[in-house]
């Protein structure tokens, strides 16, 4: 008796927990008066940061957009709303969730987080005819498939460590000889050191074999260890926060220092880089897909400052470049709902295509397999323990420091 | 050489990590033959303990690490009298669910309580290194390393030496002749799920100490636990720390001699390759296995 009152219990909790994420609400896209958009993102699981992140960047999007009276749609007003599910991190549940959404009517669509998860969301929002603004996920394979519904407003996976090569080509002096990649073994992260590679060696580096290791781990040692003798000027990571933790904590622990520096991806840009290693992040390069210093500007947010402030408004905290990737794929697709007059998906994806406008995210124009190329990443460097931007230069609050490393 | 002599090093400190996160994963399979799959979520919660003591009151992790076993005794000393030990004797897949709804509950709590956020309890002394020739020593895994092995030693002077330790054992071996020797096989029961959560407490303050944590880490600390439990072996208190230290001497060598995405699968060729040889782990005792039910 006890034992079966423990088991449906401990059921109930299992199946309740898992189940969670995969029941929607009933609303449909049935009201007139409301444009409904659908987005799986990773509130659980091992993204569940940058998942909650992004649905900061959706919300903000409709709230904004909504307090300056909707989405003008052959001449009604249009509420914007978004339904929300959780993802879980995984990339089948967002492809199912995606699913979900075209079953109940949601034809317009706003990205997980991840090229993972938007990998395999992609392919089901071409199968259903929905249409996609992917706000996270960068990795180029995504766009070599002939895809044309997905539309990403973010800058492609090959630019991320290019765009610090290019930073540090340009302004570093004494201009280093030779790089060493170490990178995560995930898709995303090897298309971003093969991009790198490939400008470093057009920049008249020497180039050192990448070291690769597990993705997400938090133990990089054999890989620094390989690279202490080689003595690189440059070690640039391609790797998520962890694994760029690791790299700077275990370098300092191994002895490990290269004569210019240290970059990394997408680690730096993130809070708790700096706040986690503390001096050790001290002037490390970072390259991020948006800051508050970006150009360019729009009707429903103005500019890239006037967003952090309303995101610091909104949710307490400055914006990490996540907030402003999921907002402008949230803007691209409103405004191309407007533009198109209609919310008809097939005309929607057509208005995408076409899109060509300044925003507080800089420009968003996408070619023909769907990439934002117009716009350029930042580099930023560490800085007194503040991200500062230092490339492009006309983006640039603070000179960049050079040599980024004490001897 | 050099780089040969740095791996081996720094892998031996980080299998002594490993060891004190799986001992207490060990212990529970071996005595209660439960697997604990909540087991990486205490970890965590003893990481974020300690993480909490030291922002707020600026508690050095290494004396944290006390107060996060404290804390965390009575909770699994609790869970296993109240919870756990109502389907102790229900088939294995039974304890596995329940004990995965625990460590979905326990993740999510922290997911909405800590948000998910990574965290590193920041000390003046974890990132410092020895420097001997050209060979580096960590400081941070150093102590945490020298701290694994202590608690292990601990552990095993516990159980051979004690009563309790003892009864713990008895429990283990025979749990219907246990209890015809006047021990209270629930008491003990519950005294070994307490000291397992707790020492898995003790090993997240060292991992919040010389690594970063957020909750999602846990799932990654079960597994880990779970294959060296089994590589080592059950029934013998010493089975983690070997189990840990081969893991952590696989990892590092194969991360400096193949590519370091060849990592895992090794750790896991390992695995088979023993089971395969060895059965019971490397100095495990197949006493489970021929226990007595009752």
């Amino acid at each position: 008796m006890r034992l079966s009152t423990v088991l449906v219990v401990s059921s109930v909790c299992v199946l309740g927990l898992a189940g969670c994420g995969s029941k929607g609400s009933s609303q449909t896209e049935g009201d007139s008066n409301t444009l409904t958009l659908g987005a799986a993102v990773s509130l659980t699981g091992k993204l569940a940061r940058e998942g909650a992140l992004t649905k900061e960047g959706y919300e903000l999007c409709r709230t904004k957009i909504n307090e300056a009276g909707g989405v003008s749609v052959g001449g009604k007003k249009l509420m914007l709303a978004v339904q929300y599910q959780d993802d879980t991190s995984k990339p089948d549940t967002a492809a199912q969730l995606v699913e979900q959404f075209n079953d109940k009517g949601v034809k317009l669509i706003l990205s997980s987080y991840g090229s993972a998860n938007i990998e395999a969301q992609a392919a089901v929002v071409e199968r259903n005819g929905q249409v996609m603004a992917d706000s996270a996920g960068a990795d180029d394979k995504i766009f070599e498939k002939g895809y044309r519904r997905t539309f990403a407003v973010l800058s492609p996976a090959t630019e991320y460590a290019a765009s610090i090569v290019k930073a540090i080509a340009e302004l570093a002096k004494p201009k280093p000889r030779t790089v060493v990649f170490l990178s995560a073994d995930d898709g995303f992260s090897k298309t971003v050191t093969e991009g790198g590679m490939a400008e470093a060696k057009e920049q008249g580096f020497t180039v050192l074999p990448p070291q690769y290791f597990p993705n997400g781990t938090s133990d990089v040692s054999s890989a620094l260890t390989k690279v202490k003798g080689q003595q690189p000027d440059v070690i640039i990571g391609s790797v998520h926060l962890v694994e760029g933790i690791a790299i700077v904590k275990q370098a300092h622990e191994l002895g490990v220092t290269p004569a210019g520096g240290f970059g990394e991806t997408v680690a730096p840009p993130t809070p708790d880089f700096a706040k986690t290693r503390g001096g050790q992040a001290e002037n490390v390069l970072g390259s991020s897909q948006w800051t508050e210093t970006v150009t360019g500007q729009d009707k429903y947010f103005g500019t890239a400052k006037e967003y952090g402030d309303d995101i610091q408004a909104k949710f307490g905290h400055r914006p990490e470049y996540h907030n402003a990737e999921a907002t402008a794929a949230c803007l691209a697709l409103a405004l191309a709902v407007e533009k198109a007059g209609t919310t008809e998906p097939d005309k929607v994806r057509d208005a995408l295509a076409g899109l060509d406008t300044e925003s507080f995210f800089g420009r968003i124009k996408f070619d023909e397999s769907g990439k934002n190329v117009s716009k350029p990443m930042s580099v930023i460097q560490i800085q007194n323990g503040k991200v500062v931007t230092v490339w492009p230069t006309e983006a640039a609050e603070s000179k960049l420091v050079w040599p980024g490393i004490k001897q | 050489m050099t780089s040969f002599v740095q791996a081996t090093l720094y892998g031996l400190l980080q299998g002594g990590l490993l060891a004190l996160i799986a001992v207490g994963f060990s212990l529970v399979w071996g005595v209660m033959n439960v697997i604990n799959l909540a087991h990486g979520a205490f970890v965590i919660l003893g990481a974020y303990i300690a993480w909490e003591l030291n922002s707020t009151l600026g508690l050095d992790p290494f004396l944290g690490m006390f107060v996060a076993a404290a804390v965390l005794f009575p909770v699994g000393y609790a869970l296993q009298r109240g919870l756990i030990n109502l389907v102790i004797n229900a088939p294995v897949f039974i304890t596995l669910l329940l004990t995965f709804g625990l460590d979905l509950l326990i993740v999510q709590g922290m997911n909405i309580a800590f948000t998910a956020n990574y965290r590193s309890i920041p000390t003046s002394y974890a990132g410092k290194s020895l420097a001997l020739g050209d060979v580096r020593i960590p400081l941070g895994r150093l102590l945490a390393f020298v701290v694994a092995v202590a608690v292990t030693l601990l552990l095993v002077a516990m159980v051979t030496r004690t009563r309790t330790g003892l009864s713990i054992m008895a429990t283990g071996m025979d749990r219907g002749a246990a209890r015809l020797m006047g021990i209270r096989a629930r008491h003990v029961y519950a005294l070994t799920f307490g000291l397992a959560v707790a020492l898995a407490g003790m090993a997240g303050a060292m991992v919040g100490t010389v690594g970063t944590f957020n909750p999602a880490a846990a799932g990654g600390y079960t597994l880990l636990s779970f294959v060296i439990a089994v590589l080592g072996g059950l029934g013998n208190m010493y089975g983690a720390l070997v189990g840990g230290l081969v893991i952590g001497l696989v990892e590092a060598w194969a991360g400096q001699y193949l590519s370091g995405t060849w990592v895992n699968a090794l750790a896991f060729l390992v695995l088979v390759l023993v089971l395969l040889l060895r059965p019971s782990g490397l100095v495990g005792r197949a006493f489970y296995a021929a226990r007595v039910e009752v």
